[in-house]
């Protein structure tokens, strides 16, 4: 099969900063993918070249095996909803009939189902709408264009937690109904967790992470109990964090464990703790969940 | 094909910027002219307006907004620029060949009604648009399509280089009109610039404009590969 998106040494650096530091990497056809980072990791900078409204100094990029820029065929089969996007003055249900027009697969059904689920109301002019409700006028036309390459940057902008939920919630319906490949980036990691087939993880413009979502769950466990008992089962392994709180101690260290550990472990009455994609993203980061937490 | 034709579209959504207002601020002008020419004794002098200027000018404002408010939303839908660049094409010369062809129809208008009565000439500009109904209505499809893709070509240059830019680009205009009038100082070519536009037609005016919106487009077109947003 081949990838729906792949990037190969891909760079994009601007005159004082590197955006995109050699990135390569591969999204499957009909996955979710979620894109991690911190502000600044070069998650907009990836989309914006995948969709070619940005070009990249070095490398290449491939979107349905295609260079995506001023590429019709390929653009044509792609929906790029960013963050904070804007719009000409118009009103809800024109953005929405304009965007039918440019997409086969449009779903008036959907939308319609969508307007009503987030209470959008169509005869209203986008710059009215509160910056929650314009951010569900994106998610709308996003999940309504069934394009066959949908992409999310940060899409929720203003959103409650209800709506956020809402948005999950009708993604997952949807793709079961419809499958298509998705590329989401989000900082809201623990909430989107479950939707994610793929994980991408960025810093500082580089791929710190790049696996299927269930292997980096069980990519560092975190290891809890007497102090002394900790120490003697984490031996001769490698430690990524340490922390100690009187005689209890609480330590990272990457996984997965394999059944004799994670017996051994038991018989030592030791808690094991699969680190969250959230925490693993911050160990990623280079921070110390400990500076991420007096910070 | 049908890209481009949703692009044209996509723009007419919003009528009011591109049809209600050009038309309604030229009917304001053409209204204030006219009472003013009904006030001025009509017996002494034909009453001369620049006021036709404003669907121009509007225009131009038209060109802009196309290129700068109404790009994001098309990029985000799957649009590439050259397809939006294209579309928007389509829809200028759509809107010239409409607009045109009404504004001659008034110009006949006014022709066959003395100026309105009052001895108004507002679709009438002496050595320019005096000529028979089709030749008008091919030199204002011309200018219209001149105004519009000279305005996309500013809005283009704004959503690239922000405010330096545009400052530089009119900077840039400036320098090309004087190299343009030195040169002719210079091998004293005045009476032969005079003599090609009196003694030519219209029609030669109309080409010479056509040969300047192709300039427009062609630049703004080279303008937008690299827009980002």
């Amino acid at each position: 099969m081949i990838p729906m998106i792949s990037a190969t040494a891909l760079s994009r650096r601007y005159r004082d900063q590197v955006a995109l530091e050699d990135i390569s990497l591969a999204v499957q056809p009909e996955t979710v993918t979620g894109l991690l980072g911190r502000n600044g990791a070069g998650k907009t900078t990836l989309m914006r070249i995948i969709t070619g409204q940005e070009f990249p100094t070095a490398g290449t990029i491939r979107v349905f095996g295609e260079p995506p820029a001023e590429n019709d065929a390929v653009l044509r089969r792609t929906v790029f909803v960013r963050e904070e996007q804007s719009y000409p003055d118009f009103r809800v249900a024109e953005a929405l009939r304009v965007a039918s027009w440019f997409y086969p697969n449009w779903s008036e059904e959907l939308a319609q189902h969508l307007l009503a689920d987030f209470g959008l109301p169509p005869r209203r002019r986008i710059r009215k709408l509160s910056r929650g409700m314009r951010s569900v006028v994106g998610i709308v036309i996003g999940l309504a264009a069934r394009a066959e390459l949908t992409l999310f940057d940060e899409p929720y902008a203003g959103l409650d937690a209800v709506a956020r939920q809402q948005f999950y919630d009708q993604l997952l319906t949807d793709l079961a109904e419809q499958p298509r490949t998705v590329l989401l980036s989000t900082h809201l990691i623990d909430e989107m967790a479950d939707l994610l087939k793929h994980v991408v993880i960025l810093d500082r413009g580089r791929v710190v992470v790049d696996a299927p979502a269930d292997d980096v769950r069980g990519t560092a466990v975190t290891v809890n109990g007497p102090a002394t008992a900790v120490e003697e089962f984490v031996a001769g392994r490698a430690v990524w964090q340490r922390r100690q709180l009187g005689s209890r101690a609480s330590v990272t260290i990457p996984g997965p464990l394999d059944l004799a550990a994670q017996a051994r472990a038991r018989t030592m009455r030791l808690s094991l703790e699969p680190l969250s994609l959230q925490q693993l993203l911050v160990h990623a980061s280079g921070i110390s969940a400990d500076e991420e937490v007096s910070a | 094909m049908t890209t481009l034709y949703n692009v044209a579209r996509y723009h007419l959504v919003d009528r009011i910027t591109y049809v209600a207002l050009p038309w309604g601020i030229m009917t304001l002008s053409f209204l204030v002219n006219l009472v003013i020419a009904a006030q001025v004794a009509p017996d002494v002098n034909s009453h001369y307006t620049g006021g036709l200027l404003s669907i121009y000018v509007f225009l131009l404002i038209c060109g802009a907004i196309s290129m700068t408010r109404s790009l994001p939303f098309a990029l985000m839908l799957g649009v590439s620029r050259r397809s939006y660049y294209l579309g928007t094409a389509l829809l200028v010369v759509a809107l010239g060949g409409v607009y045109g062809f009404a504004l001659a129809v008034l110009q006949v208008i006014e022709r066959a009604s003395d100026g309105w009565g009052v001895d108004m000439h507002f679709f009438r500009i002496p050595g320019i648009l005096d000529g028979p109904w089709y030749v008008t209505w091919l030199t204002s499809f011309v200018l219209l399509v001149l105004f519009f893709l000279y305005g996309m070509w500013y809005g283009l240059v704004y959503r690239r280089w922000s405010l330096p830019g545009l400052v530089a680009f009119i900077a840039a205009q400036i320098l090309v009109v004087l190299a343009v009038v030195v040169a002719i100082s210079m091998t004293d070519s005045w009476p032969a610039f005079a003599d090609f536009f009196s003694s030519g037609t219209a029609s030669v005016l109309t080409a010479v404009l056509a040969v300047i919106s192709l300039a427009m487009g062609v630049g703004g077109f080279a303008t937008l590969r690299k827009v980002t947003i």
